[in-house]
C-alpha cells in the first residue's frame, strides 16, 4: 500500500509550514489510516503516437487544441493517456464525515487528495521503468492552462476507464469518483528543460495551497 | 428446448472476446465497435461464425456499449438501429451455421457513468437507457438478455428492472470482481447473489477482470450461495503491457484446463471474455463437454444485502436496530418535519457502532408525504452506511418506492395474514426481492394462542408460495404483547417462536421491548425475555443496539450457543475492560476551553454543568460559546490556528448548542438570519459548502442547505420561499462557475434584494466581481463575517 505523505496532507489542510498540535495530529493520522483502508487505488495508461501541430497536438487520430499542452510536449515522440482513482469508497467515507463530523471530513478529503497524488507518482515511476532510456514528462491534466475539461469523456473512453477502473465523468466533465486524476504524459528521447508540473503550471498565483508560497 | 430449460438442464457455452478480434480487423482506438453492425456487418458475422464453429451455443450480440449516452438521438446511428442490426447479424450467423442449439444473447454492458449519489446518473435514467436497448433487442428477436461486466450493483439492478419491465426473455447477469474479491463499488459475491436472486434473474455469474485461475475463490463463494445456474466468463489471464499494448497471457490449452476445473466445481455455463479467442473456446469445450452436468440446487440460505455486504439470517441470530423510527420520540419527529436527514444518519451511525446488523427505517408521520420521504431517507442512508436496511412502513406505495431505489435486497416490515396485506406486498417482493416480515395476525386479529399464531404463519407461507416466494424469504413475527396487561403473553409468544421455527420451518423475528411496557426497569425484563426467545430459536430481533444490556445478552448467547468461535466477538467487545481506566485529568476543562480545544464530549458536559448551576441558556450562548468561537475564528483569520482546529471547535460548540437547545424546551435560539447555501448545478464537490454551513449554524444563522448539483431555479425558489437575505454558492471548476453565473443572473432578476457570496477553488475576488457576486469569501470564516455584515446592517 502506498503511504499518504503527511506533509502534503498538512498542506491541503492549510498548515503551510506550521505543525498541528498533538491532539489534532493524532486525529489526522487516524483519518489518513481510514482513507488508506477505504481506498482501492487503480490506474491505467495507453500509449499513443504523438504529432505536434501549430495550435495543439494529435494523439493518434485525436486532436487536442491546446497551446499549453503543445509547449509541454515539446520534444516528445509519443504520449500516454493516464487515469487513476481511489475508488468510490473514499467518496462515501468523506460523505459520511460531512453528516456531522466535518473536521474528519476535511481531514479525509485532504488525506485522499494527498494519497491520489502519491498513487499517480508511484504509477508514473512504474511507467518510467517501462521506457528505459526515455524520459516521461510531468502529468498534464484536463483543466490545466488551455486544455479544456471537455476532453475528459473522450480521454476516459479511449482508456476504457469506466469499465476497467470505474473512473467516469459527470455531464459537467468532473471526475467521479471525486478522488481521481486524468492526465497526458509525454515520452521524450531526451530530458527536457525544467518542466515543472502541478502548482508551478497553474495561473492562480495567490492560491493558499500553492507550494512555492509555503 | 427453450433457453430457460437449456440453462437448467445442460451445460451451455458462451462465446469469447470481441475486442481483440475486431482490432485485428482494423477497429481504431476511439471507434465505437457497435458501429460495425452497420458499417462492417460482414466482420461481425464472421466473428459470430468463428465462435459457432468453435462450438459456442450462446452468441453475444455486438451491443455491449449500445446506449443513448454513446449513441445520442440525432447522431449517425440510433440505438435502435445499432441494437436491431446487432441481433439480426447474430441470428443470420446462426441460420447460416444450420445449428438449432444456439441462443442469441442481447448483450448490455455498463453505461460508463456512475449513478447518484456518487456520480450524476439518476437511477431511473439508467433504467430508461437500458429499457431502450431491451425493447429494440427483444423486437429484433434476441433469445435472452445478458447484462455483463457490471461492477456496480445499483447499475445492475437498473438494467435488470429494465429487462424485466420491457420483455419476457430470460435474464443473465455477470459481474466483475477485482483481485480483492469485490466489485469496484464494494459488493461481495454474497451481496451480489442476494440482490440478483431477489430481482428474479435466471442465471448469474462472473466475467472479465480476472483470469480463470484467479476466479476460483470467487466461484466457490458464489456456488455456496446461489441457487441459480452459475456463469463464468473469464479473461485469458491478467492483462500485461507489451510494447504499449495490452495482451493476455493464458493460451487456449491452459485456459481449457482451468475451465475444466471450474466445470468440475459445479459451474453450469462457461465462456470467455477479454483476450479469449475462438481457439480458447474450442479448447474449453473439448475439455468440458463430457464433464457431468450439475443442475443448480436450492442452497436454502436467507440473505439480506446492502450495496456492500450481505447479512445471513441463521444460524447466528440477527440484530436489527430500531432507532430510526419516530414513535414516541419528539426530537426524531421534529427532525423529520425539518427534513433534517443528518439527524437520521447519525442515528444510523450510532446503531452501526453499537453492533446492529440491519437497520429498521420507519419515517411514518401522518402529516408527511411518506412515500417521498421514505425513498429519500433510504437513499441518504445507503449513500453513507454499509448496513442493509429493513424498510418499515404500512403504506404499500411507500414500500414500493423505497424498494425500487434500494441498492440491495432489503428486509421488509411487514406483511400480515390479512388477504389485503398479502395481495399488496407479495407482488412487490416477487418483483424487487426482499426478506419479508410476516406478522402472525389476520382479519380475526392476533390469535390468543400459540396454536393460532402458528396457523397464521402457515397461511402466510402458503400464500407467499403461490406468488413464487419461498419460505426462506419469510421471517414470521409471532408478536410480543405486554405482560403487565396479559400475564400469559410472553409464554404464548415464546411457545409460538419455537413452534413456528420447528413446525412451519421458517425463521422468526420479535420486536422485544413491547413486552415490558408499563413496568419499571424495563431493560431487565427485555433482556431476560430476549435471552429466553433466543433459547427457543428466535432468528432476528428488533431492538436498541445502543443498549449495553441487550447487546450483552446477544453476545453472551452467541458465545454460549457455540455461534461465536473462540468467543472471538465476545472478547473483542468486552476484553480489556477490567483494566483500570487511566486517571481522569485532575482539572476539568471549562466549557470555553473545551470549545477552544475542540473537545466535543467535554463541551456537551460543560454546557450541562453550567445549566445545572442555573446559568440561563441564552447567557451561556452569549457569554461563553460565542466568545470562544470568536477567539477560534480570529485565530484562524490571523493564521495562528488552522482549518482542522476551527472545525473541531465548531463541532464542540455544536454539541454544546444541542444541550442548550434541549434545555430551552421547544424554544428556538434567536436566529441571526437565514442563509441559503448550494453547490451549483453540475458540481459535486461540496465539502467547502458543508464547512461553511457548520460555521454559520454555530453563529446562529438558520441555514437552508440545498445540497450539491443544485439547478439555478431551485436556488431562486428557496430564496423566494424563505425570504433569506443572503445566498452562498460554491463551485470548484471553471466549467461549473458558468452555472454559478447563471444562478446569480436569475437571482438578480427574481430577488434583487438578496446578497450573494461565492467561494470555491477557482474563484478569485476579480472572478467573483466579473460574475456579479457581491462578495468573494476565501474561506468559511470570511462567509461568517460577510453574513454578519449583511444581517447587522
Amino acid at each position: 500500500m502506498i503511504q499518504t505523505p503527511l506533509l502534503e496532507v498538512l498542506r491541503y489542510l492549510g498548515y503551510g509550514a506550521h505543525h498541528p498540535d498533538i491532539e489534532t495530529a493524532a486525529l489526522i493520522a487516524a483519518r489518513m489510516e481510514a482513507v488508506e483502508q477505504a481506498a482501492d487505488p487503480r490506474w491505467l495508461s495507453l500509449e499513443l503516437p504523438l504529432t505536434l501541430q501549430t495550435d495543439g497536438v494529435c494523439l493518434g487520430d485525436w486532436f487536442l487544441p491546446s497551446r499549453k499542452l503543445l509547449a509541454h510536449l515539446e520534444g516528445c515522440t509519443a504520449a500516454l493517456l493516464f487515469g487513476a482513482t481511489l475508488g468510490v469508497a473514499v467518496d462515501r467515507l468523506i460523505a459520511r464525515g460531512e453528516a456531522g463530523r466535518v473536521a474528519e471530513a476535511a481531514m479525509d478529503q485532504a488525506a485522499a487528495a494527498a494519497l491520489i497524488e502519491a498513487v499517480c507518482d508511484d504509477a508514473c515511476d512504474q511507467l518510467a521503468a517501462r521506457y528505459p532510456g526515455q524520459y516521461l514528462r510531468p502529468r498534464f491534466s484536463p483543466g490545466y492552462g488551455d486544455l479544456p475539461l471537455t476532453v475528459q469523456p473522450e480521454l476516459l473512453a479511449r482508456l476504457d476507464a469506466p469499465r476497467k477502473i470505474g473512473l467516469t465523468a459527470t455531464s459537467s466533465h468532473l471526475l467521479a469518483p471525486v478522488k481521481s486524476v486524468t492526465a497526458i504524459i509525454g515520452i521524450a528521447p531526451h530530458p527536457g528543460a525544467c518542466h515543472a508540473g502541478g502548482c508551478a503550471t497553474c495561473s492562480k498565483q495567490n492560491c493558499t495551497f500553492r507550494r512555492d508560497t509555503l | 428446448m427453450t433457453c430457460l430449460d437449456a440453462l437448467r438442464r445442460q451445460r451451455l457455452f458462451f462465446d469469447g472476446g470481441t475486442g481483440t478480434f475486431l482490432q485485428a480487423r482494423g477497429l481504431r482506438g476511439g471507434e465505437l465497435p457497435e458501429t460495425w453492425n452497420l458499417l462492417r456487418p460482414d466482420e461481425i458475422t464472421s466473428l459470430h461464425a468463428a465462435y459457432l464453429e468453435a462450438g459456442s451455443n450462446i452468441l453475444c450480440t455486438n451491443t455491449f456499449g449500445a446506449n443513448a449516452l454513446k449513441f445520442p438521438a440525432g447522431g449517425q446511428f440510433s440505438v435502435e438501429e445499432i441494437v436491431s442490426a446487432g441481433v439480426t447479424l447474430a441470428r443470420e450467423a446462426r441460420a447460416m451455421s444450420g445449428r438449432k442449439d444456439v441462443f442469441i444473447a442481447l448483450d448490455m454492458g455498463p453505461t460508463g457513468k456512475l449513478l447518484k449519489p456518487m456520480g450524476d446518473l439518476d437511477f431511473e435514467d439508467a433504467v430508461a437507457l437500458y429499457a431502450q436497448v431491451v425493447k429494440a433487442g427483444a423486437a429484433a428477436g434476441a433469445d435472452l438478455v445478458l447484462i455483463e461486466t457490471m461492477s456496480d450493483s445499483y447499475e445492475a439492478k437498473a438494467a435488470v428492472l429494465a429487462a424485466k419491465e420491457n420483455c419476457s426473455l430470460p435474464v443473465i447477469v455477470t459481474t466483475v470482481y477485482g483481485e480483492n474479491g469485490k466489485l469496484l463499488t464494494g459488493g461481495t459475491p454474497a451481496s451480489t447473489v442476494a440482490l440478483l436472486e431477489g430481482l428474479g434473474v435466471d442465471a448469474l455469474g462472473v466475467n472479465c477482470g480476472l483470469g480463470p485461475a484467479q476466479m476460483v475463490p470467487i466461484v466457490e463463494e458464489l456456488l455456496s450461495y446461489t441457487s441459480l445456474p452459475l456463469v463464468v466468463n473469464p479473461n485469458a489471464g491478467l492483462p500485461h503491457q507489451v510494447d504499449g499494448a495490452t495482451t493476455f497471457d493464458v493460451g487456449p490449452a491452459q485456459f481449457a484446463a482451468h475451465m475444466e476445473h471450474l466445470a468440475r466445481l459445479g459451474v453450469q455455463v462457461l465462456g470467455g471474455c477479454c483476450g479469449t479467442t475462438p481457439d480458447h473456446i474450442r479448447a474449453m469445450i473439448a475439455a468440458c463437454k463430457d464433464i457431468p452436468f450439475t443442475p443448480p440446487s436450492d442452497k436454502g440460505r436467507t440473505l439480506v444485502s446492502s450495496y456492500a455486504q450481505a447479512v445471513e439470517i441463521g444460524p447466528r441470530p440477527v440484530v436489527i436496530g430500531e432507532r430510526i423510527n419516530p414513535t414516541g420520540k419528539p426530537k426524531f419527529k421534529q427532525a423529520l418535519r425539518d427534513h433534517n436527514l443528518e439527524y437520521l444518519l447519525n442515528q444510523g451511525f450510532a446503531q452501526e457502532e453499537g453492533g446492529a446488523h440491519i437497520l429498521d427505517v420507519n419515517v411514518g408521520l401522518p402529516e408527511l408525504d411518506e412515500p417521498a420521504l421514505l425513498e429519500e431517507v433510504v437513499c441518504a442512508l445507503q449513500g453513507v452506511l454499509t448496513l442493509p436496511l429493513q424498510i418499515d412502513t404500512s403504506d404499500p406505495a411507500a414500500m414500493e418506492r423505497a424498494m425500487r431505489r434500494y441498492n440491495g435486497k432489503p428486509m421488509l416490515n411487514s406483511v400480515s395474514g390479512k388477504a389485503e396485506s398479502m395481495e399488496a406486498i407479495f407482488p412487490l417482493v416477487k418483483k424487487y426481492g426482499g426478506v419479508v416480515v410476516g406478522l402472525a395476525l389476520d382479519e380475526n386479529g392476533i390469535p390468543p394462542t400459540a396454536e393460532g399464531r402458528v396457523a397464521v404463519a402457515r397461511k402466510i407461507c402458503d400464500t407467499a408460495a403461490r406468488y413464487g416466494i419461498p419460505k426462506k424469504e419469510l421471517v414470521i413475527d409471532p408478536l410480543t404483547l405486554t405482560i403487565s396487561s396479559e400475564p400469559e403473553a410472553a409464554r404464548i409468544t415464546l411457545e409460538a417462536v419455537e413452534r413456528i421455527g420447528k413446525e412451519v420451518g421458517v425463521a422468526t423475528i420479535l420486536g422485544v421491548s413491547n413486552v415490558s411496557f408499563g413496568l419499571p426497569q424495563r431493560e431487565m425484563v427485555n433482556t431476560a425475555f430476549y435471552t429466553m426467545a433466543l433459547q427457543r430459536g428466535l432468528s432476528c430481533a428488533i431492538l436498541n443496539p445502543n443498549s449495553a444490556a441487550m447487546m450483552g445478552a446477544w453476545r453472551s448467547y452467541c458465545a454460549l450457543a457455540g455461534l461465536d468461535p473462540q468467543c472471538g466477538s465476545y472478547i473483542a467487545a468486552y476484553g480489556g475492560q477490567n483494566v483500570p481506566a487511566p486517571a481522569a485529568p485532575s482539572v476539568t476543562l471549562s466549557l470555553g476551553e473545551c470549545v477552544l480545544r475542540g473537545i466535543r464530549e467535554g463541551a456537551a458536559q460543560g454546557a450541562k454543568a453550567l445549566l445545572a448551576e442555573g446559568k440561563p441558556p441564552l447567557d451561556l450562548v452569549d457569554q461563553v460559546l460565542i466568545p470562544a468561537l470568536d477567539q477560534v475564528g480570529q485565530g484562524f483569520e490571523q493564521g495562528t490556528l488552522f482549518l482542522p482546529q476551527l472545525l473541531m471547535s465548531a463541532e464542540a460548540a455544536k454539541a454544546a448548542f444541542e444541550v442548550v437547545q434541549s434545555a430551552m424546551a421547544g424554544e428556538d435560539r434567536p436566529s441571526q438570519g437565514r442563509v441559503v447555501l448550494a453547490t451549483v448545478q453540475g458540481d459535486i464537490h461540496d465539502i467547502g459548502k458543508n464547512i461553511v454551513k457548520v460555521l454559520l449554524e454555530n453563529y446562529s444563522y438558520e441555514v437552508i442547505d440545498l445540497g450539491k448539483d443544485v439547478p439555478p431555479q431551485q436556488v431562486v425558489e428557496a430564496v423566494c420561499r424563505t425570504g433569506a437575505l443572503l445566498v452562498g454558492l460554491s463551485a470548484l471548476m471553471t466549467t461549473t462557475v458558468v452555472s454559478m453565473e447563471d444562478t446569480i443572473r436569475r437571482l438578480r432578476a427574481a430577488c434583487p434584494q438578496v446578497k450573494i457570496v461565492v467561494g470555491g477553488a477557482v474563484l478569485t475576488p476579480e472572478y467573483a466581481r466579473q460574475i456579479q457576486a457581491d462578495c468573494y469569501a476565501k474561506d468559511a470564516m470570511a462567509t461568517v463575517r460577510y453574513a454578519e455584515q449583511v444581517y447587522q446592517s
